[in-house]
């Protein structure tokens, strides 16, 4: 088991933003979460990241509690994660926003440097390494997101809607480059909103609402579960299947 | 490929230039005593100190992004401690200056640890208020010699403080040169800047680096200190831990254009000439504060970048000037 959520809540003033949250994930697989805004998706992120201490619960990595640490411990036990809204280094060059990435693990300027342009060519971004960041469009800022994550050289990768805001045609791409993510055996989790990204890509479904887990289960099965119709897809979406 | 080799041919032979220019200055720099009238000599080593002060305060407000209202207590620091270490310990004037950068630079992590926490404005507050708080204990502490001030033995010697000051304010810029734009540590710091909690996301441990960034910019604060309170051989609690010091400093850094190595000696450059040839021209007087204060409003409303930005835009040049100009008056 590479990452176990044992029962993780917190609440922000009265809110309950994530209620008892269970989840496990097994090395190599991909994890979808779907859900309705304010489910607690981006929250359970955060709580995994450290970037918020649970009121209660913990989070179990790798065999280590993680509950609590700071963020880039986490980060550097092996957790990365995009950002829904991709939060560059805006005033530094694509190159440079890699870089800082592979400073976990490499030790010198040109062995971070040599890193980086590896994982920009994987993602397709070495023509723009150069390039201010302010210059590059939403699509190469989200794949800046996956590089930057993956300079990091994550066990775990959590991507938090790394699709939304792209054309179809980018989307396509997207979901190639993280299927060869699989194939290199990276375990991932992925907050998306687009059924049919979830259905190509994940092993398993759990499905939040007010931050709770009303079900989890293979895709298939997700999408004629009647409490995840009512509650998240919707009767139309079920029809049409 | 062939571009990639041509681009980094030009880069180089630009870099040859840059290093031909700067070891130029430096010889120029080494005989200035014996060219120019001491009047000058004492204007160009103020100008240099300011130079220095200013770069230390980039360390923290431009490449870290935390505006930092208190850096003229860690200047006041200095000037005290080479005073008490001189006058009270009769320790040389060197060992009084370590001491005077290692001091500084102790307090700003005292300072840093429940400060770096806050941003924006908050900071900006916090650190004033922290400037304020030491001013107000050097005024009533006996070892400082409270509001009389305190008084140093006389060196007279313009040339040796001169030296001292090109000394400490290129090892400021190597530092920051070697530190902050090709290294690790100034990658992190400008991550920082740019986006906290992505930085953390992939590894930067904030606190750490932000509390270093902030102990490296007060540290060569103290020592200018030092090497200021020897020279004019007097110092006073409004004096040393005045806020214009700080303001100076902040001013001049967001003149020349903040978070780039040569901003702040540029912003230094002019506002010290200006400050001095006002001085000349009217005599001892608050006038150019006036002027000061109405360039402050100039730079934040046109040129946020400062005088690097200006000329990275090559806005000297008359044909992208008047371009630039048609885009911010219409007519």
């Amino acid at each position: 088991m590479l990452l176990q959520a044992h029962e993780l809540t917190i609440s922000f003033g009265g809110l309950t933003a994530v209620d008892r949250l269970s989840l496990t994930v097994e090395k190599g697989m991909i994890l979808g979460i779907i859900g309705p805004n304010g489910s607690g998706k981006t929250t359970f992120f955060n709580l995994v990241t450290g970037m918020y201490a649970p009121d209660s619960g913990k989070v179990i990595f790798n065999g280590k509690n993680i509950t609590g640490l700071r963020p880039h411990r986490i980060a550097q036990l092996g957790i990365g994660r995009t950002f829904q809204i991709p939060a560059p280094f805006s005033k530094m060059t694509v190159l440079q926003n890699v870089m800082v990435g592979t400073f976990i693990h490499a030790s010198t300027m040109k062995a971070a440097k040599g890193k980086a342009w590896e994982i920009l060519e994987m993602v397709r971004l070495d023509e723009k390494a150069e390039q201010q960041v302010v210059n590059v469009t939403l699509e190469d800022r989200k794949r800046l997101e996956l590089a930057r994550a993956l300079a990091t050289e994550p066990i775990l990768l959590l991507l938090d809607e790394v699709m939304s805001g792209l054309t179809p045609a980018e989307a396509k791409a997207a979901i190639e480059l993280i299927q060869t993510f699989r194939t290199q055996g990276l375990t991932m989790i992925i907050v998306e909103h687009v059924m049919d990204i979830i259905l190509s890509l994940c092993d398993r479904v759990a499905v939040l609402n007010y931050g709770r887990k009303i079900a989890e289960d293979t895709p298939n099965q997700i999408v004629n579960n009647q409490e995840v119709i009512r509650a998240y897809l919707g009767e139309r979406y079920s029809a049409r299947n | 490929m062939s571009v990639v080799g041509e681009r980094i041919k030009a880069n180089s032979t630009a870099l040859i230039w840059q290093w031909v220019f700067l070891g130029l200055i430096f010889l120029v720099s080494l005989i200035i005593p014996w060219i120019v009238s001491p009047l000058w000599v004492r204007i160009i080593t103020e100008i240099l100190m300011w130079a220095g002060l200013a770069q230390s305060w980039n360390i923290i407000g431009g490449y870290t992004g935390y505006l930092s209202f208190g850096h003229g207590a860690f200047f006041g620091m200095g000037a005290y401690v080479t005073g008490i270490a001189m006058m009270n310990l009769e320790w040389p004037f060197g060992v009084g200056l370590l001491l005077s950068g290692i001091m500084a630079a102790l307090l700003a992590v005292v300072i840093g640890y429940p400060t770096l926490r806050l941003r924006g404005a908050y900071f900006a507050i916090a650190t004033w208020a922290f400037g304020e708080m030491i001013r107000q204990i050097a005024l009533i502490l006996e070892i400082t010699g409270g509001a009389f001030g305190m008084q140093l033995p006389a060196f007279l010697n313009l040339p040796f403080f001169y030296y001292v000051t090109l000394g400490i304010t290129g090892l400021t810029y190597l530092t920051t040169y070697l530190l902050l734009e090709r290294s690790r540590f100034g990658y992190k710091l400008l991550a920082i800047r740019e986006h906290e909690e992505a930085a953390e996301m992939v590894g930067v441990d904030t606190v750490v680096i932000k509390m270093k960034a902030f102990a490296l910019s007060a540290f060569f604060p103290g020592v200018f200190g030092g090497i200021y309170a020897y020279w004019v051989t007097y110092i006073h609690p409004d004096s040393v831990f005045g806020a214009i010091i700080t303001d100076f400093m902040v001013v001049m850094a967001f003149l020349g254009g903040i978070g780039s190595l040569w901003g702040p000696f540029l912003g230094a450059v002019v506002v010290q000439l200006v400050n001095r040839i006002l001085w000349l021209t009217w005599g001892e007087g608050t006038f150019y504060l006036v002027i000061i204060g109405a360039a402050i409003c100039g730079v934040v409303l046109f040129i946020p970048n400062g005088i690097v930005g200006l000329l990275e835009a090559r806005i000297f040049s008359p044909r992208e000037a008047l371009s630039q100009l048609r885009k911010m008056v219409k007519w």
